[in-house]
């Protein structure tokens, strides 16, 4: 069953990473701009970016059976709850960062 | 759910009465449809209650709120001096009213009810999109007072995603020979629903309407926090969801069926992740409705 965590990695690696996108493209305005230059819209970029990353990353991972023994991706527990913290940590991350941007405003 | 509903609770006020009737009506029908399947075999019994009286009596109760949240949705016409009857969420209101009522007289009514079984469990499965898709709808209608084709499109989409999700969830806490079909079929409407009903739509409205309508209306209201955080917030943490619902579906669809019925682990690890896309879901819900809020007191304010 070492493809069904190997997906759940994949979903956290780019969860994790386009997360980092989102937080930086908050902060830095010339990053934002970079992203609207991709492809016209900044949440467009996102998008596209998140789902390059999910397909490259579990490409990667169904490839590469050093990468799924290095990362564990056979223990579908620990990814799940991996999954769920890198999410909640995301959500309450974006929220911050676009909290002090308003008060700061 | 029930902090979604109290969320929406304390913005709302004129509707809140209907929408939260209707909503503890949802949760019912969704524990009505657990205790259909158990009674049928499709879910495994765990504890020794008695679920034939369980089920008769949640049945009576949906149908008593239903019954309740029609008169209710009524009143408010009324109040309003609106035409009953004559939108399409009031429609499918009384729809669901016959339907709850044809499932629930004759099953109490009936001496013999071998014979009535298979439509009793045919509409009890018809009810449950309907009355996601009409909750959805009324939803939509109070927080807009509009019918906006793409938005409303995008609520419905939510709904049934919903759903869909609760369905995974049942099915992993209750695990039978069929059931991990029933979870794939479950998950691939919910990742499809997410992403073309959510993601694609949701999103060409927020590029093509939003931006140029909204947007500026939200801002120039008394509460421009609603676009500066929560729609920014929205609709970049919204680009989560489909990853999850895709990694859920594709999980489900390698998963065996000895892993699935024998391995506890498994299942509890996709529970864990149907529900944080159940939360997700909700907490779009909940954004969604205080952003439209803010985007129809913005434009009370600028008349």
């Amino acid at each position: 069953m070492k493809e069904s965590a190997t997906s759940i990695a994949s979903a956290v690696i780019t969860i994790f990473l386009t997360g980092c996108i989102i937080i930086a493209h908050d902060v830095s305005t010339d990053f934002k701009q970079s992203l609207v230059a991709l492809t016209g819209h900044h949440w467009i970029s996102v998008s596209v970016i998140a789902i390059v990353l999910f397909v490259l990353f579990s490409g990667l991972l169904m490839s590469s059976k050093s990468a799924r023994k290095t990362l564990r991706a056979d223990d579908i527990g620990l990814w799940s709850t991996t999954l769920i913290a890198v999410t909640l940590t995301m959500i309450l991350g974006i929220l911050a960062v676009l909290i002090a941007h308003y008060l700061v405003d | 759910m029930l902090l979604a509903i109290g969320g929406i609770a304390l913005v709302y006020e004129r509707w809140i009465g209907h929408a939260l009737i209707a909503i503890i009506s949802l949760v019912l029908m969704v524990y009505a449809l657990t205790t259909g399947a158990i009674l049928k075999g499709r879910i495994k019994k765990r504890s020794p209650r008695n679920v034939f009286k369980l089920h008769k009596r949640v049945g009576i109760y949906f149908g008593a709120l239903i019954l309740g949240s029609f008169i209710y949705g009524l009143w408010i016409r009324l109040q309003h001096g609106e035409s009953i009857l004559s939108s399409v969420h009031g429609k499918l209101g009384l729809i669901i009213l016959l339907i709850a009522f044809l499932q629930l007289i004759p099953s109490l009514v009936l001496k013999n009810r071998a014979r009535y079984r298979g439509l009793h469990k045919m509409m009890g499965y018809v009810l449950a999109p309907i009355l996601f898709i009409d909750a959805s709808w009324g939803l939509h209608n109070g927080v807009i007072g509009g019918t906006k084709s793409l938005v409303l499109f995008h609520s419905i989409s939510g709904g049934l995603a919903a759903l869909a999700l609760v369905w995974i969830i049942l099915e992993m806490l209750h695990p039978t020979d069929k059931g991990l079909a029933r979870a794939r079929i479950a998950s691939y409407l919910a990742a499809f629903l997410i992403t073309a009903g959510c993601w694609i739509a949701g999103g060409y409205n927020y590029l093509t309407v939003y931006g140029s309508q909204v947007k500026p209306v939200i801002l120039a209201g008394p509460h421009p926090w609603a676009h500066a955080i929560v729609m920014e917030a929205k609709e970049h943490i919204f680009v989560f969801l489909p990853l999850i619902a895709l990694t859920l579906s594709i999980t489900l669809s390698v998963l065996n069926r000895d892993t699935f019925l024998h391995d506890p682990k498994f299942r509890r690890a996709l529970t864990m992740i149907a529900c944080l896309a159940l939360f997700m879901v909700l907490l779009m819900f909940l954004m969604g409705a205080i952003i439209s809020n803010a985007g129809q007191t913005g434009t009370e304010a600028l008349k």
